[in-house]
């Protein structure tokens, strides 16, 4: 009933920012879209909130039309990037804001947002203003706003990725946790593609113009049907390589740099590349897929090549290592507690069937 | 700079924030001798920097034509009806080019207004006049000046709260619509307390011209309305000058806008930083 419809809605400015887009957000469903800055991410937020004009399309919650209905009318929430508090106004006021609007008497007031403070546990700072409380806070009380004015579709603007690494995880668990959310459907807009795997149900990597993939997280991850979709999800980014494959039928062969970095192509990879008779490619090969091997260790099903270390971090989980392997330059994650000095040469296995081919200017996954 | 120079500067300083005390404060301390001198001590060719005997009945003096109060309360009447006029206009004008300035007309028409006010006034004021003299509501009248002291008032106030709403969020307005708040009622509920400091001090500034204006004043009301700006000059005249009622009348005069500006300064400071302190 209150399942969100988007068809074939544009908007644009002196350029075309969102073009044909078509998206449905089931009841209850947790929709995530993930994509760079400046891509239109808030726009189509805004558009479905009614702060900004569509071109052209359709947007309806459930059987309403609301193209053109004004923002105060729509049967809508969301939350500002920028949280957009009332600085005037106390933590109880600003949650209580949307009920006010509905003109609901005191008593109810008080009771819906101590309950929703209580929830979000910041039922202590309800007499505070916005500009005394913390930024993480800040998020809960306008997140607490969105949540009394008991909408049929939530957006949510990057609601946590302003915050410290701490709170953030918090939050998330706390998003998993609402029961609120999962009643409605929610949009949630995030450049942050860890966020995007945990929380979402089904995922859109937002391209120009529109939606590139929609998915579940896993399968987006998996399969993504682009080179943009692929390097926009993972950390660290994947390693894409410009390539060419020479050989021919089962025994296609990948060849960059200066000819000393390759590996044969795996016969399921084969069969389908060889299809299409691909010449030029770009090989993409996620940094778990590389694996640093240690003095004698043998690496069955992965082709072994040999480089040394460009760039070594350790990060909090894990080590990220660039190395140079015959005139490429690899990314590979390795465990913590393994140490690596600078132009040390190394040998990396990779896992040849893990890696996707995507079309050189297109960047179309040929392997779909 | 070495201590000694930092000293000289700082013993500089104080002598010149010294002088200009005394040249600003003097023509307040002069009012207030004079106006309780008796009229032959203001008259004498060596002046008196203090009075011989304090006449405080000329304070009474001034009150004992009734119209004299009543030139306040005209005063009072047009100073605030413009202010409310200005305030409702300017914020509504300002609001505009704040927030949709292609649609209210661009750059163009908000410079147009302020121009108005580079005008040199007395070069409009015959014309003023007569444009006035055919108007239902005639010159000698509360609304004639009310909508006279727009031409100078309304610019002003129109600019500064451009200004101030400019620097008012966007988002938080925004906020409100998706709270359920129709427009009117979001900019009641949020954008008004985010620029009511700086409205104050508009309304303080209107009100302020509005209270002291003499020139129109002078050639448009004096039978049915007077101001106190008018009031004051008759008590010169031909055979003699009252100086002392004079300067009585115009110390009581000063006292409304000096209360209000220490009612107010707190709101008047912060709302003349708005545009200059974020957050």
């Amino acid at each position: 009933m209150a399942r969100l419809q988007i068809e074939g809605l544009c908007k644009g400015w002196d350029f075309p920012v969102i073009d044909r887009l078509d998206l449905t957000v089931e009841e209850g469903e947790f929709f995530i879209v993930v994509g760079p800055s400046g891509i239109g991410k808030t726009t189509l937020l805004r558009l479905i909130a009614g702060l900004e004009t569509a071109d052209a399309g359709r947007i309806a919650i459930g059987d309403q039309d609301i193209t053109t209905l004004p923002p105060y009318k729509r049967p809508v929430a969301m939350t500002f990037e920028s949280y957009a508090l009332y600085p005037h106004l106390s933590v109880f006021e600003n949650i209580a804001s949307p009920l006010r609007a509905r003109r609901l008497d005191k008593a109810a007031i008080r009771q819906v947002v101590t309950e929703v403070a209580k929830l979000l546990r910041i039922e202590t700072l309800l007499d505070r203003r916005p500009g005394e409380i913390s930024g993480g806070q800040k998020q809960r009380t306008a997140l607490g706003r969105t949540l009394v004015a008991e909408p049929q579709v939530f957006l949510l603007d990057e609601p946590i990725s302003h915050l410290d690494a701490k709170i953030r995880h918090e939050l998330r668990l706390q998003f998993h946790s609402l029961e609120e959310l999962r009643r409605v459907a929610t949009l949630y807009v995030t450049h942050d593609y860890a966020e995007a795997l945990s929380l979402g149900d089904r995922i859109g990597v937002m391209g120009h113009g529109g939606l590139v993939q929609i998915g579940t997280a896993r399968d987006v991850f998996m399969r993504p049907r682009s080179l943009f979709v692929a390097q926009h999800l993972g950390q660290p980014a994947i390693n894409a390589v410009t390539a060419h494959l020479t050989g021919e039928g089962a025994a296609l062969h990948v060849r960059a740099g200066n000819s000393s970095f390759g590996f044969p192509v795996v016969a399921a990879h084969a069969a389908a590349l060889g299809r299409g008779g691909y010449r030029q490619v770009t090989v993409g090969i996620r940094p778990q897929h590389v694996k640093v091997l240690r003095n004698g260790e043998d690496a069955p099903g992965h082709h072994v090549i040999d480089g040394h270390v460009e760039i070594y971090e350790a990060l909090g989980a894990n080590g990220v290592l660039v190395a140079d392997a015959g005139g490429v330059n690899l990314t590979a994650l390795t465990s913590l507690e393994r140490d690596f000095a600078h132009r040390q040469p190394v040998r990396l296995a990779l896992q040849t069937d893990a890696v996707f081919y995507f079309h050189a200017d297109s960047g179309d996954n040929l392997l779909l | 700079m070495s201590e000694q120079s930092a000293r000289l500067v700082r013993t500089l300083l104080l002598i010149f924030l010294g002088l200009w005390l005394i040249l600003t404060l003097f023509p307040l301390y002069w009012q207030f001798i004079t106006a309780f001198k008796s009229a032959a001590e203001t008259n004498r060719t060596i002046p008196t920097f203090w009075p011989e005997v304090w006449h405080f009945e000329n304070l009474a003096a001034i009150f004992a034509e009734p119209s004299n109060f009543g030139a306040l309360v005209d005063s009072f009447i047009i100073a605030t009806g413009n202010t409310v006029a200005s305030l409702v206009l300017g914020s509504l004008a300002g609001y505009a080019f704040a927030r949709f300035p292609r649609q209210a007309g661009g750059e163009n028409l908000a410079f147009w207004i302020l121009s108005n006010r580079m005008f040199p006034p007395v070069a409009v004021l015959v014309p003023m006049f007569f444009l006035f003299d055919a108007m239902p509501w005639g010159t000698d009248s509360y609304l004639s000046l009310i909508i006279l002291y727009l031409v100078f008032n309304m610019p002003l106030a129109t600019w500064l709260m451009m200004v101030f709403f400019r620097d008012a969020p966007r988002e938080l307005e925004e906020a409100a619509y998706l709270d359920g708040y129709t427009p009117l009622r979001a900019f009641v509920k949020v954008t008004l307390p985010l620029v009511l400091p700086g409205m104050i001090s508009v309304a303080m500034l209107c009100w302020i011209f509005a209270w002291n204006e003499y020139l129109f004043a002078n050639l448009f009301v004096g039978t049915q309305v007077r101001t106190f700006t008018i009031v004051i000059p008759t008590f010169t005249h031909g055979s003699q000058s009252l100086w002392n009622l004079q300067m009585a009348f115009s110390m009581v005069a000063m006292l409304p806008p000096v209360a209000l500006f220490i009612l107010l300064r707190r709101y008047m400071v912060r709302g003349l930083s708005l545009g200059v302190v974020k957050g």
